[in-house]
């Protein structure tokens, strides 16, 4: 017994000091005296990943005291806030431009106004819908990293054998051809002319895209304005027409975003709303698919609506209190400078968001709409994640309620009426926070 | 009598084997899925034999995309694992052991006012600590770092020291009162009478440290912050990416190697284990 | 014996404990209770508010759908699991043949990490190509939409849970081989049947550990939240699976509201703190503690 002992407690000992010293030395990387490391956090993998990190290597490689460390981070916006709390921030934070809000109430972020006048990143420079998501309360708060707008993609050859040649110009016709297109045999759903919940992404913009307002960008929220209304009754159409029951399951029956069993993919959708980055997919996943894309329909009675779309931007910030702040704004100027922009940005198979594309640039893109993509953010129609630091609340009330008008165990009237209920005394709530903070803070 | 027992025999392997069936069904499922090639994975009506064993699938899982940064670094996580389960199980041995020594061996002043608060914070949810103590590694400057996941482990945990103090007390108080007889202190009297009788106990202490550290999800997703720091629960998520893009084949190939590790261990010593658990009795 | 040497020597035993027990649960405890009646976002500084929290808390209405999620899954899965178990429990411990492999078998699924185990769930309850509807179809059942039904929702968590039953069965395994064989036969003698002998002396004697898996699993029930976390993103369909932990999980760390959350967490401590009380009350009438 005691020679065990004797063996195996030295043993354990020696495991657990070096445990010890491992775990520490992964927590604190050991840095580089000889240049300035500056640390980018990205939410991004994959083929995404590759292009920025590209990017990267050119920049370390360029120049000789500054070295960026790239790193992917899985749930990057909720590890960044944390990290901002702890006080041990990452000097540049890949984030999504609708959390913007938060991350500038909660004091996280800089103002980089001063920043983008100095390295003459100004607003002429850019494409003028990926520049006004950066936009709050007056300040930039954020530099363009790869900028997306949202179009109707649909399937031509559906279309074609349903007797269309032209995608839907309004909801009217989209209703229509779907009617037509959308088959049930034998009681179970084999085609489906389009699907809100496929892929489901944007639950918040649906109102908007019948011209409702989420809030006045005052004090109230709208969500129960007739806009509003009026796309939570065409949302609920889709049970009444197609049934509840028969839509999930349909549904269901889809496989994963990124396969061939995707179900625009499998040509088991006709329409469905999607960014730029679609028709890579379609390309890795259904090469023979034939497609095209337009902006998403407009109700009849609001031609003034036409070609809106969603801004949906990644972008970078600077966090307060970072230790290398003047290497993190020459890395940051860097970035928007336009060959590395266009080397992300054709990485990434999306659109520039700088004004400027070199002939090669549009030469070199695979994505045979990537005009319309561009187009669209030039659109006045173009709108972006309403800019309240209460959005992922209102997000999940707005799910909720789309989810209950779907099941039909609200009416749209009702659900609207519920989700306005909800979300005002938020709003009002977090404005008067906000008052309250700004008057402490002067 | 006898052919009585004999069906009753014959029932109980019947009613064991079909619950078996619905255990292992999800499990071999999982293998199975763990060598298909990923066309298969997701076809209708379902694959049962792969058309091929790709059995390399367990070798793709861990060195997926190692040649390139920001993949899935297997080994990395799994060094980080283990790492962290051998401090944890090291602490809550160690820690738990002599503080339940306190509890059943030795009187002092409050120790059943202490003991029954011990018992009292078994009912304490974790959210509610949620918040405040990631605001004290906060203030630590801890957050990033695997301490906040480990140290505390060495201070003690209810659920251990009720499980120790118990088997502590089935150990005849003769055995100590003679060596104290003997002018044995009470460290001497621990390490070299105590913990030697215990081993099923503090292996049963181990095995339920290692088990909770090594599936731990919330700890990890709260506290670590850069992906070369996370541990294998929450790396497995990388198999499954943001948008949806699941490599179901790996990801079940790469499950399948996390939990091989701890069901040999189990396999082997389960009679020592629920020995363990047996003599400890809770209760 | 020296008294006084003892007293300090079991202070000194137990000091890891008290320190451990101020350092990582009192001074938690108490900080929470004070943030719950606070506005506080790890970013800015606690600000006093009063009772604002729980006032609101109170006409919250995705708190109480919450808080009944919880409270039905809880319900439901707890019984179902202790009857799961004792019986597995049971079963494994007479004496038949491959003991071993059973005891693996039923332990094996408690092994597999959360994030994977709700990968393979979400999988196999497919309502349109998962396994389990499929097979339901074989027998002529026609499988619900177990993830995309509201109703099926919380049956499919169940299910899913039930299938992690291996470690109470266990901790119930290794009590029943402490039953003296003794007191077994003797009522063996007495012409007990088998229901008998479990009814009136196997399940008496068990009957402490079946009340501590019972609090164990009153507490744990209701803090479910990784596997919903994982499966059921923000408790789809519906708020069908939005359980407690959940919300207070968002509400602490996507909407930044730290002292609501610390408010619902003190609240749920109450809880877990009355149910206990209760099942501790209304179980000891049954529990045995003659034992060993």
């Amino acid at each position: 017994m005691i020679q065990i002992g004797k063996v195996f407690v030295p043993i354990l000992a020696a495991m657990t000091v070096g445990a010890y010293l491992g775990t520490e030395a992964r927590s604190h990387p050991a840095e580089d005296r000889k240049r300035t490391h500056i640390a980018v956090w990205v939410g991004w993998s994959g083929f995404e990943y590759d292009a920025f990190q590209a990017v990267v290597n050119d920049y370390n490689k360029q120049q000789n005291t500054i070295f960026v460390d790239l790193l992917s981070i899985s749930g990057n916006s909720l590890k960044t806030l944390i990290s901002a709390s702890a006080g041990l921030p990452p000097e540049i934070s890949l984030l999504s431009a609708s959390e913007i809000p938060q991350f500038a109430d909660a004091g996280a972020i800089e103002i980089l106004d001063e920043i983008c006048k100095e390295n003459g990143l100004t607003e002429d420079k850019y494409v003028p819908g990926y520049w006004d998501v950066m936009q709050y309360q007056g300040h930039s708060y954020a530099l363009p990293a790869t900028p997306a707008t949202i179009a109707l993609h649909y399937n031509t050859d559906i279309l074609k054998s349903a007797g269309y040649t032209k995608a839907p110009e309004t909801i009217e016709e989209m209703t229509e051809m779907e009617n037509k297109i959308t088959t049930i045999k034998e009681g179970k759903m084999v085609m489906a002319g389009f699907l809100p919940t496929e892929p489901g992404w944007w639950t918040w913009a649906w109102g908007p895209f019948f011209g409702g307002k989420l809030w006045d960008g005052k004090s109230k929220i709208t969500f129960n304005d007739p806009e509003n209304l009026r796309a939570m009754e065409w949302y609920g159409s889709y049970s009444k027409r197609f049934g509840h029951q028969q839509l999930t399951a349909y549904k269901s029956g889809f496989g994963v975003f990124a396969s061939p069993e995707n179900g625009f993919l499998a040509g088991r959708v006709a329409m469905e709303v999607q960014g730029v980055w679609m028709s890579n997919f379609i390309k890795t996943y259904s090469p023979t698919l034939k497609w095209d894309a337009v902006p998403f329909p407009y109700p009849k009675d609001r031609p003034d609506l036409k070609g809106h779309t969603i801004v949906d931007q990644d972008i970078f910030v600077l966090l307060k209190g970072c230790k290398h702040r003047s290497e993190a704004i020459k890395f940051l100027a860097y970035c928007e400078s336009q060959p590395a922009m266009e080397k992300l940005c054709l990485g990434q198979k999306k659109c520039s968001p700088l004004r400027n594309k070199t002939d090669e640039f549009w030469a070199k893109q695979e994505n045979p709409r990537i005009r319309l993509f561009d187009e669209m953010a030039y659109s006045k129609n173009a709108f972006a994640n309403p800019k309240i630091a209460i959005m992922p609340q209102y997000q999940a009330e707005i799910s909720n309620a789309l989810d209950e008008v779907a099941l039909r165990t609200l009416t749209p009237k009702e659900a609207v009426d519920k989700v306005t209920a909800r979300m005002q005394p938020k709003l009002e709530n977090y404005l008067r926070v906000l008052e309250a903070r700004r008057k402490a803070g002067k | 009598m006898k052919s009585k027992k004999k069906w009753l025999t014959i029932l109980t392997h019947g009613v064991l084997i079909s619950f078996s069936c619905l255990f292992i069904f999800p499990f071999l499922w999982l293998l199975d899925t763990a060598i298909k090639p990923i066309g298969e994975t997701m076809k209708e009506p379902p694959v049962w034999i792969p058309s091929k064993f790709e059995f390399h699938n367990f070798w793709d899982a861990i060195t997926y995309g190692s040649d390139k940064v920001g993949y899935i670094p297997f080994f990395v996580y799994a060094q980080n694992s283990l790492m962290l389960c051998t401090l944890v199980v090291v602490g809550r041995v160690i820690s738990n052991s002599v503080v339940a020594y306190a509890f059943a061996r030795l009187r002092w002043w409050g120790r059943d006012f202490v003991f029954a608060l011990t018992l009292a914070t078994m009912m304490v949810p974790f959210p509610v600590l949620m918040v405040p103590t990631f605001t004290i590694f906060r203030h630590l400057d801890w957050i990033g770092t695997y301490r906040p996941l480990w140290v505390p482990a060495w201070f003690g945990s209810a659920f251990s020291i009720f499980l120790l103090r118990q088997f502590f007390r089935t150990i005849p108080f003769e055995l100590s009162e003679a060596a104290r007889i003997d002018g044995a202190g009470e460290w001497l009297i621990f390490k070299s009478i105590i913990l030697p009788l215990c081993k099923p106990a503090l292996s049963v202490v181990a095995l339920f440290a290692f088990m909770g550290t090594w599936n731990d999800f919330l700890g990890p997703l709260i506290y670590l912050l850069r992906q070369d720091t996370f541990t294998l629960a929450i790396g497995l998520e990388f198999y499954h990416s943001k948008a949806g893009g699941t490599q179901w084949n790996l990801l079940m190939a790469a499950t399948a190697i996390v939990i091989m590790p701890v069901m040999i261990v189990f396999f082997f010593c389960q009679k020592q284990f629920i020995k363990g658990i047996a003599i400890t009795g809770i209760k | 014996m020296n008294k006084r040497k003892e007293s300090i020597a079991g202070l000194l035993f137990a000091s890891p404990w008290l320190f451990g027990i101020s350092a990582f649960l009192f001074y938690p405890l108490l900080m929470s209770l004070y943030l719950s009646f606070c506005d506080y976002s790890v970013l800015r500084p606690a600000v006093w508010i009063g009772t604002d929290n729980y006032r609101e808390l109170f006409h919250d209405e995705v708190f109480w759908i919450t808080v009944k999620n919880t409270l039905l899954y809880a319900v439901v899965s707890l019984p179902m699991s202790m009857i799961l178990g004792i019986g597995l429990a049971m079963l494994l411990n007479s004496k038949v043949k491959g003991l071993t492999v059973y005891r693996t078998i039923f332990f094996i699924p408690s092994l597999v990490p959360v994030v994977s185990l709700a990968m393979l769930w979400l999988w196999l309850l497919n309502g349109e190509h998962g396994i389990i509807n499929l097979g339901l179809g074989k027998i002529g059942i026609n499988g619900p939409n177990w993830l995309s039904n509201p109703a099926w929702s919380k049956p499919a968590l169940i299910l899913m849970s039930l299938w992690g039953v291996g470690n109470a069965m266990l901790i119930y395994l290794a009590s029943l081989q402490d039953v003296p064989v003794s007191l077994l036969e003797a009522s063996e003698l007495d012409g007990a049947s088998s229901w008998q002998k479990t009814r009136n002396v196997t399940l008496p004697m068990i009957s402490p550990v079946i009340q501590f898996n019972m609090v164990m699993g009153i507490i744990g029930s209701l803090q479910v939240f990784t596997e919903a976390f994982v499966m059921f993103p923000g408790g789809v369909p519906a708020r069908s699976t939005y359980f407690y932990s959940m919300y207070l999980y968002d509400n602490a760390f996507n909407y930044s509201r730290m002292g609501y959350a610390s408010a619902m967490g003190w609240i749920l401590f109450i809880v877990i703190m009355i149910l206990t009380g209760i099942a501790l009350k209304l179980s000891n009438r049954h529990v045995h503690y003659g034992g060993v």
